[in-house]
């Protein structure tokens, strides 16, 4: 327990810290830095309030493509999982296929996947899915086929079929795999939305709002969408692990 | 005041001089190449380096960091930069009038801006966006509620497919590729903002201000040079289109030419004395500031023009 409380506290002291010195002034001192090149944290709080609801509706939009894309890029990474582990001859071509689809740099796809879909959200939601298919596919199919020594000759010695080895022993070795999944897969979705937004023909988004402002040297307004990303970023980090705690209670990672 | 013979004599050699451009190396800043050329540059004394823009280049703040030390902006972006507190003042304005148009295919049914209402209408932003802002402000369009404002790429293409319904396109460049790409004059209906009186001024000349403290004879230098560049490049833009052609091919020598020829329109317009290229018109400049304000409702503080911020000093020393 004592361990738990000191886990927490001395990064977020080391945190208020950082902010401390940053709205002191120190960081500019240090990097010899204008106020209007490293907006202080003050001020970019005070910006934010004064554009709370337009930064919220482009925190929704980016968001809601994120999220989509996460849902759909998951849902084939984990069906090719399955098929790669069902029939292993000619499905495991497919997770290669996949799995290099993750060496592909958002920045490279963005503007190629913007050019098929018109809409800003169809170009949000198609970047998000081939980002988390990758992530998704390998760790599921690793979930499905590490399975515990013997546990397959067991129930295979119950004459278990392959439908009942699947769903009561492959899946349920496979969850916490899936959460290993999201949770590289949450950040990532964010970062390939915004980075879509970059080059969509959306003028909504967190990643407009951080490219325009800061290209027009607004960088408090820029700073005040990067706080938004953060925030988000965050809660939904958590929300994962919380869901994780109460569904595989039973795995080693949670006790 | 040293002549330039003077001063490259006394030091025996050139000083280095970096100019950050706005955009990709074309005849939009022919002046300058021109200037180089024909060794306008060196006569001063000067070694100049011409560094390309492009779409993550921002010329404000490299020009702020000590990476250039002379930069090509529009007037509306430099300001939004001056009210942020960067110490940056304009030496010289290059374009007199505004190159900006919105365009629309006829089929559209865009004849006036009031027309805009529900359609997709394109920019490129970044600061790129306050004559249309004001142009829809002065038809009371919401650019929220009433028509979609899009992001457009640096092509025509979205307006050719019909992804958006009009487009931002330069005079000078984004025209000339609608009219290339084999679409008619008479199929097109173009917007002016010169006419609609919402016009902003765009390409000037700017420098760090702390620098230009220290360099006050090597700016006077610079401008008479560039000025004798532009005022070629101008009164021939065919020749100037082919210099600019030779730094760099990725367009085609015609659509150089053709930019030329619409650029020589806005640095030396009609009535306009070619000795006064670079002149800064305040009253231009007032109206600039005016629509940004008005128009750049998160802008950190009013935008201030006065000497400080746009002088003339080093303009009126060079055409002496």
């Amino acid at each position: 327990m004592k361990d738990k409380i000191k886990n927490i506290i001395l990064p977020v002291s080391f945190g208020i810290l950082i902010i401390a010195l940053w709205e002191g002034g120190v960081i500019h001192k240090v990097l010899d830095f204008k106020p209007f090149q490293l907006p202080i944290p003050s001020q970019i709080i005070k910006t934010l309030g004064k554009n709370f609801e337009k930064a919220t509706l482009d925190t929704v939009t980016t968001v809601n493509g994120a999220m989509v894309g996460l849902v759909i890029g998951c849902l084939i990474g984990f069906l090719v999982a399955v098929i790669a582990t069902q029939f292993p001859k000619w499905g495991y071509t497919g997770l290669t296929v996949i799995a290099t689809f993750n060496a592909i740099p958002i920045v490279a796809l963005s503007p190629i996947m913007n050019r098929w879909f018109e809409s800003g959200f169809g170009q949000k939601v198609g970047v998000v899915s081939v980002v988390c298919m990758g992530a998704m596919a390998i760790n599921a199919y690793r979930g499905l086929n590490d399975l515990k020594p013997f546990a397959r000759d067991l129930m295979e010695s119950y004459a278990a079929t392959g439908k009942e080895v699947f769903f009561k022993l492959r899946l349920p070795n496979c969850l916490p795999s899936i959460f290993t999944a999201i949770k590289i897969n949450v950040p990532a979705a964010l970062m390939a939305a915004m980075i879509s937004e970059y080059f969509a023909a959306s003028t909504s988004g967190l990643g407009f709002g951080v490219k325009d402002n800061l290209r027009k040297g607004m960088m408090a307004m820029g700073w005040s969408y990067i706080v938004m990303a953060s925030l988000v970023g965050i809660i939904l980090y958590l929300l994962i692990i919380l869901v994780e705690r109460k569904a595989i209670k039973w795995h080693a990672s949670q006790r | 005041m040293q002549t330039a013979a003077e001063t490259t004599e006394a030091s025996g050699e050139l000083d280095k001089l970096t100019l950050q451009l706005k955009w990709l190396p074309q005849s939009q800043f022919m002046g300058y190449y021109v200037a180089a050329e024909k060794g306008y540059y060196e006569e001063e004394g000067i070694d100049i380096e011409i560094l390309p823009g492009g779409s993550d280049i921002i010329p404000e703040q490299n020009v702020y960091n000590g990476v250039a030390n002379i930069g090509v902006t529009w007037v509306s972006s430099l300001m939004t930069y001056q009210a942020q507190g960067y110490e940056l003042q304009e030496i010289a304005q290059v374009f007199q009038k505004s190159g900006l148009l919105l365009v629309s295919k006829k089929d559209t049914g865009i004849s006036t801006a009031a027309d805009l209402t529900g359609k997709k209408v394109g920019n490129w932003f970044g600061g790129n966006e306050y004559e249309i802002l004001a142009l829809l402000e002065k038809y009371k369009l919401d650019k929220n509620s009433d028509l979609e404002l899009v992001q457009q790429d640096y092509t025509m293409d979205q307006v050719k497919e019909g992804s958006i319904d009009a487009a931002s396109a330069m005079t000078y460049n984004e025209f000339g590729l609608l009219l290339e790409s084999g679409i008619a004059k008479e199929d097109l209906n173009v917007i002016d903002m010169n006419e609609e009186g919402v016009a902003m001024m765009e390409d000037c000349l700017f420098v760090n201000s702390e620098w230009a403290a220290e360099n006050e004879d090597l700016i006077v230098r610079f401008l008479r040079a560039s000025i004798k560049g532009w005022a070629d490049a101008s009164a021939d833009p065919k020749a100037a289109g082919e210099i600019v052609y030779n730094v760099d091919k990725s367009v085609s020598l015609e659509h150089q030419v053709y930019m030329a020829e619409e650029v020589a329109k806005l640095v030396v317009p009609e009535g306009f004395d070619p000795a006064n290229i670079g002149f800064i018109d305040m009253a231009a400049i007032q109206q600039t500031a005016d629509y940004l304000a008005l128009y750049n409702k998160d802008l950190a503080s009013t935008p201030v023009v006065d000497d400080t911020t746009f002088t003339a000093k080093y303009w009126e020393e060079a055409t002496k």
